[in-house]
């Protein structure tokens, strides 16, 4: 059953900021944009690649092996050679907590 | 504005323009011819994961079969085009037919480039540029054993790392002093086999393949300088050779390519060319070039669409592409060409750095091992064309997104 998971103190990411966490073993990665946070899986779905180690640039996250291209709100694809989209997480703040879906 | 679109060539170039006309909102005929028999596919994984098994040839597929079904994009695979004739604007198909066409695209890509190496038709030997090639290698590599490589470029140096990491013995002769000497010189060639050497390549270095030998299939690999390494199978990768048969014999020119302007256009009306075939003006060197890449076969292919109908911009990308082997990788961008010096950011020996090939203070083109994000920075800096001072290129701590001039507006 879906359940809030904090991963990382608010404050510990800096807007513009990407950072990988392990939520059961499942590599997320969450991101600032602006103080609104976005969770995603943080490996692409082209192939076994960290995007937390790739660029974020507003919305998007650019993957670092191929430059495969995620709108991390939806997960849409929106540069190839990555077909399938990515899955997001609904992300809440709780105090300084920032919580994960999962 | 056309009625009727022809694309020869159904492979990521194709695919590219094929889409890209009906993002654009081109309600006319769209016909997408391709020599193979498969639905468009990728080919980067028949020297990966595809080779080494771990992929289902569904994965491969650029797009779903419907996608081109709810788009009409009338998909004529398995289909040979022989001929154009650019007066009464008809492509022959191979078997007589023929279809008529407004404008076309020729995205034919390359084919391998073959020596007259004795036994290089034995069973046995092989080259990789196809899906049905890709699975007589997967098969060969399943009965396992002892491999050949036969020059290491990118593909032969990806069919080494595919092989080892199946557990085959590999041997690799490459005449060059390094791996991928030609594209990134010695210094940074000396790192890619240090690769290879540590995940259990032997390289033979400087030395040429003479003959392939066998009783009905190949057991050795003869090489000039007198070595016999004996073997189960060989793939050699040499090289493609533009596919620019459909227009010899036309008015369309051809130099190193079908040559095209920066707007993919031939020299006649109507007939465009992109992907590994187009000889293209690239306005940020402000000369023809050709290259062998994924983002290019990509995005000329979107660039082409676009031109034909009527929509032109420049086509200006950075070049750039990739390439994995075992745990590392690779990315090169920018302009192939002399350097007269190498800039290194980061640690060769940890294979994790980028290196800046510079000629006159400009960066003309970067390789970046395990550094994708940097190496993605710095593609301003290369369309720049401007002088860069090298120790902030090789500072760590300086953002390479600082050193590019602020892109001018429009």
């Amino acid at each position: 059953m879906a359940r809030f998971v904090t991963v990382a103190k608010a404050d510990s990411i800096q807007p513009g900021q990407m950072v990988k966490v392990e939520i059961d073993n499942l590599p997320v990665a969450v991101a600032n944009v602006g103080g609104t946070f976005h969770a995603f899986d943080d490996t692409c779905t082209h192939e076994d690649c960290s995007l937390a180690e790739g660029e974020l640039a507003r919305t998007v996250v650019t993957c670092p092996c191929h430059f495969a291209e995620f709108d991390i709100r939806t997960g849409a694809v929106l540069a190839p050679p990555a077909t399938v989209p990515l899955k997001v997480y609904p992300v809440r703040v709780e105090g300084n907590d920032l919580q994960v879906e999962f | 504005m056309p009625q009727t679109i022809a694309i020869v060539g159904a492979s990521l170039t194709g695919a590219s323009a094929a889409a890209t006309l009906r993002e654009d909102g081109f309600d006319g005929r769209v016909v997408l011819l391709g020599a193979e028999p498969q639905l468009p596919y990728d080919r980067p994984p028949l020297s990966k994961a595809y080779l080494r098994g771990g992929m289902p040839f569904e994965k491969t597929l650029l797009r779903p079969p419907e996608f081109y079904r709810e788009r009409s994009i009338e998909t004529r695979l398995g289909t040979r085009v022989v001929g154009v004739d650019p007066e009464k604007r008809t492509l022959e198909l191979q078997g007589g037919e023929r279809l008529e066409f407004d404008s076309v695209l020729i995205a034919t890509g390359g084919r391998n480039r073959r020596f007259p190496i004795p036994g290089l038709d034995l069973p046995g030997v092989y080259d990789l540029r196809t899906v049905a090639d890709a699975d007589r290698i997967r098969d060969a590599i399943a009965r396992g054993g002892r491999a050949v490589v036969v020059g290491m470029g990118f593909i032969g140096a990806e069919v080494a790392a595919s092989m080892r990491q199946c557990g085959l013995e590999v041997t690799a002769i490459e005449p060059f002093k390094t791996p991928l000497y030609r594209a990134l010189g010695e210094e940074i060639g000396r790192v890619v086999e240090g690769l290879h050497r540590d995940h259990g390549v032997e390289l033979v270095l400087g030395d040429a393949v003479s003959a392939f030998e066998g009783a009905g299939r190949v057991e050795r690999v003869v090489t000039r300088g007198g070595r016999h390494v004996e073997c189960d199978l060989a793939v050699f990768g040499l090289g493609i050779e533009p596919a620019t048969e459909l227009v010899a014999g036309t008015s369309v020119r051809t130099d190193n390519g079908i040559v095209v302007d920066e707007y993919c256009r031939t020299n006649v009306p109507g007939i465009f060319a992109a992907g590994d075939v187009a000889n293209h003006y690239h306005p940020v060197c402000a000369r023809q070039m050709r290259v062998e890449h994924w983002q290019n076969g990509v995005k000329q292919g979107a660039a082409a669409a676009r031109s034909m109908l009527g929509r032109a911009q420049p086509y200006d990308e950075v070049h750039w592409f990739w390439s994995d082997q075992y745990d590392a990788n690779i990315q090169y961008a920018g302009f192939h060409a002399a350097w007269d010096a190498v800039v290194v950011r980061g640690s060769l020996p940890t294979r994790k750095f980028m290196a800046f090939y510079m000629a006159e203070g400009r960066v003309e083109s970067v390789v970046a091992i395990n550094q994708g994000r940097d190496l993605r920075r710095a593609l301003p800096i290369i369309k720049a064309r401007v002088a860069v001072d090298p120790a902030r290129l090789e500072d760590p701590n300086v953002d390479l997104r600082t050193l590019a001039p602020a892109e001018k507006p429009g």
